[in-house]
């Protein structure tokens, strides 16, 4: 593995001596996730090392393992790859296994027949799928005795292949389930573009199989990531800097664990239909009713025309938001509707999902929002530098402060599918404090990066101190691992 | 078609299909066309069970890759069975799609189709409104199939309740087909049937 492929998720902060442009643009790339400002990383609870590998690091890294079970057990390397495939790559378990019962374990593996067919020893045999005689030098087979024409093991390998099958590939036998080794296969089939396209379907079969090793979702990205612990962790690929999560595969989603998250989207997607009125950008001043447009992250809204102060989620008053933040965040469930009748209770059912729906929603609308914020600020920054008003390095702290409030937008986003399902009880109450909390910070620290260059910069940064110790604390009680 | 479907069809026909064999076991296959490309198949309905005395038409269809892939085949004679749609005559059954063997024949198709009347597969269905009847009444499902058998397949054995309810909702004037599929659906119980069909 090469060094600079190496990478932790809380990495060190920037040095300052490189090259400014640079470090500019890998600051970029890393999407702010490695933009701790208070560099806790011991008791850091989302920090994970993980590897980015490219496919040719992967390949070598499957045939060290191809080659330790070779010696260690004295089989064909084909044969070992198929059975360390079938076994998850658990070498150790795989050569324990084989010591104690050789037979057993090739055939839980599939690599051994359940029954042996005698071979027939005739110079000429029927071939049981063209139906064909053949000289027997024109046939072949596997471990179980069922022998076929070369012919139709290719037309069978290539049909296989075309639908995308390659280490799940049978013998073509009634009730005959033993698989066909790579060497087999790549013995018989001929044409270059069938064994390409077989080979890589071996490659996504493996990676898939393997504990430590899970395919980058983004789009056209070719990196493997490996990492020793299959953990619901976060993970970012370099090279097409999508953040997902490392146990399944999908967005990075703490502090909700996979299965919930999973849950969530399904039910979200199934309900599309009934939330998509949420989707307006506009809602009215609740002093003045004139029409007001959101065009930032932030939910602290102020009136253009009557100058109130509001919040865009509950169009409560802000000013007593700082202190009752919690009445905004919280579901307040009927406490008698286990009474009520069925009809009342899908209703309310149904409003509990939208008050979660509504939030989850805003909130992923306003990380997009910050993202423009977030090119405001570089073009601006650009601005003042080639205007001689300061250098980067100056104003490097503004493009800290948006990446951070990014991060825990974020975070906040995946509080309320965590809340939606968490049961009703004291762990909810302190959930819900502490997402109210971390909720609060985040819009304070969101109005203030608006008016970045109108706020002071040590009550921006103070303010990022803030919200980045809330969004820790959240994560370090909730996240479950 | 490829060359090796054709030859493989003409030596099934040579060698498998036509054989004592198949005849014993009441189950039959011609071609519809000179390519081979098109099948018809019969079954007889196995004893003790609904179908006993039915002759079922099949409908085969060989791809060009067969026998790498399996062919495509459909009940063309309406059936009352869990696995098998009563309205389109499609068939779910393993050894047609995941479960196929190049080395499987037509034969081996329809012995195992056969086999599929007499032992149904309810908890793996193609046809839901079948599969739930089946589960639920299991002589209500009887009655139903052997009536089927008796009016789309030539079983001999008829019933009479069955045809009166069918011919008190054809006096009414409602088309006998759609008749027999609202009475099966609905447990034979008339004024559901009706009700259906009128929405
Ligand atoms: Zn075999
Ligand atoms: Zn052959
Ligand atoms: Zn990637
Ligand atoms: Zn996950
Ligand atoms: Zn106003
Ligand atoms: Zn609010």
């Amino acid at each position: 593995m090469s060094q600079e492929m190496k990478s932790q998720c809380s990495d060190e902060y920037h040095s300052s001596d490189e090259d400014m442009d640079e470090d500019i643009n890998n600051y970029y790339e890393d999407m702010g996730d490695d933009n701790d400002v208070n560099e806790i990383q011991e008791d850091d609870p989302e920090s994970f090392e993980f590897e980015l590998l490219k496919v040719e690091d992967v390949e070598r890294l499957l045939n060290e393992s191809v080659e330790t079970l070779c010696k260690a057990i004295n089989v064909a390397p084909s044969l070992a790859k198929l059975l360390l495939h079938m076994q998850k790559w658990l070498s150790t378990d795989v050569i324990a296994r084989y010591r104690q019962d050789s037979s057993k374990l090739l055939r839980d593996s599939r690599l051994a027949p359940t029954n042996v067919v005698q071979v027939c020893n005739s110079p000429f045999t029927t071939c049981p799928v063209c139906l064909q005689r053949c000289p027997a030098e024109i046939m072949s087979g596997l471990t179980c005795g069922h022998r076929f024409c070369n012919d139709c093991w290719q037309q069978h390998f290539a049909v296989q292949i075309q639908t995308a099958v390659s280490t799940g590939i049978e013998c073509m036998f009634k009730d005959c389930c033993v698989l066909v080794p790579e060497d087999f296969v790549l013995q018989i089939v001929t044409n270059p573009k069938i064994r390409d396209k077989y080979q890589e379907f071996c490659f996504r079969d493996y990676v898939n199989s393997h504990p430590e090793l899970r395919f980058c979702p983004g789009p056209n990205c070719s990196t493997v990531i490996r990492a020793t612990e299959r953990k619901a962790k976060r993970v970012v690929c370099k090279e097409c800097n999508t953040c997902f999560c490392f146990r399944c595969g999908i967005d990075y989603h703490a502090p909700t664990d996979c299965d919930t998250i999973k849950k969530w989207l399904t039910k979200c997607a199934d309900d599309s239909e009934t939330a998509n009125y949420i989707s307006a950008h506009t809602k009215d001043c609740p002093k003045c009713h004139v029409c007001i447009e959101k065009n930032g992250g932030c939910n602290h809204m102020q009136c253009s025309k009557c100058k109130h102060d509001f919040c865009w989620m509950c169009l409560g008053d802000w000013k007593t938001h700082g202190s009752e933040y919690y009445e905004c965040s919280r579901y307040k469930e009927n406490p008698n509707i286990a009474n009520e009748s069925a009809h009342a209770q899908a209703r309310e059912a149904l409003k509990k999902y939208l008050f979660y729906f509504e939030r989850w929603e805003n909130h992923a609308k306003s990380l997009q929002l910050e993202e423009q914020t977030l090119d405001n600020i570089k073009k601006r920054i650009e601005e003042k530098v080639m205007n001689n008003s300061g250098t980067w390095i100056d104003w490097q702290y503004l493009l800290d402060a948006a990446f951070l409030l990014k991060k825990c937008r974020y975070t906040l986003q995946y509080t309320y599918p965590y809340a939606y399902y968490l049961d009703k009880g004291p762990r909810k109450s302190l959930f819900e404090y502490q997402q109210a909390q971390l909720e609060a910070e985040v819009e304070n620290l969101s109005w203030k990066v608006e008016r970045a260059e109108i706020t002071d910069r040590g009550d921006l940064e103070n303010q990022m101190d803030i919200a980045e110790k809330r969004r820790l604390t959240l994560v370090r009680d909730f996240l479950e691992l | 078609m490829a060359n090796i479907a054709i030859q493989r069809i003409k030596r099934e026909f040579k060698e498998v299909v036509k054989s004592e064999e198949v005849a014993k076991c009441n189950i039959r296959v011609e071609p519809k066309n000179d390519n081979f490309t098109e099948l018809r198949g019969e079954i007889q309905g196995p004893p003790e069970t609904p179908y006993e005395g039915g002759m079922y038409i099949l409908d085969i269809k060989i791809p060009e890759t067969y026998p790498f892939n399996p062919p495509k085949v459909q009940f063309v004679t309406k059936i009352w069975h869990p696995n098998i749609s009563s309205v389109t005559g499609a068939i779910c059954l393993d050894i047609l799609k995941d479960q196929w063997a190049a080395a499987m024949t037509l034969r081996t198709v329809l012995l195992s189709l056969q086999a599929l009347l007499a032992a149904a597969e309810p908890d793996d269905p193609q046809d839901a409104v079948v599969a739930k009847q089946y589960k639920e009444n299991l002589e209500m499902f009887n009655t139903t199939a052997r009536h089927w058998a008796n009016v789309y397949a030539g079983a001999t054995k008829r019933e009479v309740e069955c045809d009166s309810k069918i011919q008190q909702l054809k006096n009414m004037g409602f088309e006998e087909h759609k008749a027999r599929v609202a009475l099966s659906t609905y447990n034979w119980n008339v004024e559901r049937a009706m009700e259906h069909i009128l929405t």
